[in-house]
């Protein structure tokens, strides 16, 4: 069994509640005597976790469920009010953006304190600068007041810091969405590499993509209390059908939608025949089916969409595309059923889209959508696996190394 | 020892800092006590005549003045520096685990730092213009200025954590050390307080210093070895009783901050 690096047990944090600064006078005073506590509010509960060498945990939940607070405490920098926090390892923490940069002072200067925060000696940061410049890529600005940097800048020198240290836990707080494109690509491979070499990694994130991409566990805060917690597809899922059942509650829109009595409008949409997020095998079939109502009898198109759980579209097809009608069920409802076998979807989240539109396939009418993760243990890049073939002599051995 | 090259870290970070951006550079040290002095010597001797002051009589007043204003600014400096240490820092400290004594320890020593560079150059220039100052008593006097350290250690432990809880205190203490600046032998000698009210200056924990300085370095005045050894447990306790207020408070810092 490898050594346990973070442990909490029953964890609680509250702030105290200050408005004027009468209750300030009053907190010092009770602190000072060490009688009884001022009134607080309460931003964490009974939270207990376990991390052992080599795992990832990703945490998730809404704004404000206590997310920063825990790592606040794993960090140190937040006493609990209850329980207790253990960490026996060199920690790098990245909590929101900047690692405890001062903004008067230059990136350079920054970097020698973060460095000598960590416990290095000025020869060790001389020999680690080089490093940590290239990788922040910042150019001339690293000379500069951290001031004048941009929030992408402060992150990736930030982030150059916690690289070039290679803590044993490295615990970040939504580095990933800052930052553009190539840094956030450049950041999730040197996690991908540092975990690969036997890192540790605490991550709280908001896209469920990073957190399934780089974390095997996860643990989901819901009002300061663990909602879920345990194998990252598992959590993300109940985490995704919880907002999927909470913005359907919240939805006038659709309503209103209906109430406008529009020409065709979606009944259900289903996959594989539940209406909740499915949870799918990698390489699976995915059966998606809608049912439409219309109002005059007419046969609508029915186009159906598939996106990454961040909005970049992957595919989508029509019946009109494709030539094929919806079948008509009764008078004013159709349904159109299609199946994507073996789906070529890579682990990750989806979303499925269905949308009515017109029999001349112009006007776009509604659109449902359900959350689809697809799960597997695919070490492949990207978002969907394309048929390919090794050319070449040693081809079937490198198939052979594929399937295993 | 991480804490300690941590301290030495900041220490060099606020001496630097303070000259940045100044074109001076680190001259401004010297200068601004200089400058200080130069008022205060003209004010004092020339307005006020203040060369009368028993105990600076047969030496003039300057030198009188410079051995007791130096290790106040240093003192006062230090302790109004410390006080705001924790909210200076406050984007280091909401992100950072940080032994945070070594904020106020740093602001608190860069002032000594600083200020004790200037008092020895004061010390040298003042002989160099052929003031009598024994210079072989530096070294003890400088044993002084640890002794002082430690003091204002102490009570800028006390108030960087109290300024946590109550903000006013960072706008309070410009006065009290002005008052207290005043209520000490800095622009006087004991002698020439009313004879009733000289015995008060005992409880004043600063008063010692000038008068230690005066005595080493001038020959001016006497402290006896009670009166030193009352100075250093004075100190002492005052550091202890820094150190157990910020301890108790340090868990909560980040709540208040």
């Amino acid at each position: 069994m490898s050594d346990v690096l973070a442990e909490t047990q029953n964890l609680g944090k509250s702030y105290p509640l200050v408005f004027r600064s009468r209750d300030r006078l009053r907190a010092l005073l009770s602190l000072l005597s060490g009688s009884g506590r001022a009134e607080s509010v309460s931003v964490l509960k009974d939270v207990n976790l376990r991390v052992r060498r080599g795992e990832s945990l990703g945490l998730i939940g809404e704004n404000g469920a206590g997310k920063s607070t825990l790592l606040k405490l794993l960090t140190g920098v937040l006493t609990p009010s209850s329980g207790s926090v253990r960490v026996n390892a060199r920690v790098g923490a990245l909590l929101e953006l900047g690692a405890g940069f001062h903004p008067e002072y230059s990136g350079r200067d920054n970097i020698a304190l973060a460095a000598a925060l960590y416990g290095l000696d000025s020869a060790e940061t001389r020999a680690k600068l080089p490093q940590i410049i290239e990788f922040a890529d910042i150019g001339r600005y690293i000379d500069e007041p951290v001031k004048h940097y941009s929030s992408g800048m402060v992150v990736r020198l930030g982030f150059a810091v916690v690289a070039a240290l290679r803590p044993d836990l490295l615990i970040t707080d939504e580095v990933l969405a800052v930052g553009d494109e190539a840094f956030q690509k450049k950041c999730v491979r040197w996690i991908e590499d540092y975990l690969s070499g036997g890192g540790t990694l605490i991550l709280v994130s908001h896209s469920m993509y990073h957190i399934q991409k780089l974390c095997r566990q996860a643990l989901w805060l819901k009002h300061g209390e663990v909602a879920a917690s345990g194998d990252v597809y598992a959590v993300t899922q109940a985490y995704l059908a919880y907002q999927e059942s909470k913005s359907a509650a919240a939805a006038p829109d659709r309503a209103s939608l209906l109430g406008q009595n529009l020409e065709f409008h979606l009944l259900d949409l289903s996959l594989n025949g539940t209406t909740t997020p499915l949870a799918l095998m990698q390489r699976t079939d995915l059966r998606v089916r809608a049912r439409v109502h219309s109002r005059e009898g007419r046969a609508p198109v029915v186009m159906f969409g598939i996106v990454r759980a961040d909005g970049t579209p992957i595919y989508g097809v029509s019946s009109e595309m494709d030539g094929v009608h919806p079948v008509r069920e009764s008078e004013n409802v159709y349904c159109a059923e299609i199946v994507f076998p073996e789906l070529a979807l890579l682990p990750g989240s989806y979303v499925v889209k269905a949308h009515p539109l017109d029999p001349e396939g112009v006007r776009l009418f509604d659109t449902l959508e359900r959350g689809l993760t697809v799960a597997g243990a695919s070490r492949e890049f990207g978002l969907v696996r394309l048929r390919h073939e090794w050319i070449g002599a040693d081809a079937p051995v490198q198939r052979a190394a594929a399937s295993s | 020892m991480p804490a300690l090259r941590l301290a030495l870290h900041f220490i060099r970070r606020d001496v630097r800092n303070r000259y940045l951006g100044s074109f001076s550079g680190g001259l401004w040290a010297l200068a601004q006590p200089l400058i200080q002095l130069a008022v205060y010597g003209f004010v004092f001797v020339y307005v006020f005549k203040a060369d009368k002051v028993p105990g600076a009589d047969s030496l003039g007043y300057v030198p009188f003045l410079a051995l007791g204003l130096w290790p106040w600014v240093a003192f006062s400096e230090g302790i109004s520096r410390a006080t705001t240490a924790l909210a200076d820092n406050a984007p280091l400290i909401a992100k950072v685990a940080l032994p945070r004594q070594v904020l106020v320890f740093a602001a608190v020593a860069a002032s000594f730092l600083v200020h004790g560079v200037g008092f020895c150059a004061i010390a040298l220039a003042l002989r160099a213009f052929g003031v009598p100052l024994n210079l072989l008593a530096l070294p003890l006097a400088l044993t002084g200025f640890v002794q002082l350290f430690l003091l204002a250690l102490g009570l800028a432990f006390v108030c960087a954590a109290v300024q946590v809880f109550v903000r006013d205190l960072a706008a309070a203490l410009p006065q009290l050390l002005m008052l207290w600046m005043f209520a000490s032998p800095v622009f006087y000698a004991r002698e020439s307080l009313p004879v009733r009210y000289q015995g008060w200056l005992d409880f004043n924990p600063f008063a010692f210093y000038p008068e230690f300085f005066r005595a080493s370095l001038l020959h001016s005045g006497a402290v006896t070895l009670a009166a030193h050894a009352l100075a250093l447990v004075v100190a002492l306790a005052m550091l202890a009783l820094g150190l157990t207020v910020f301890r108790r408070l340090d868990p909560h810092f980040e709540d208040f901050l």
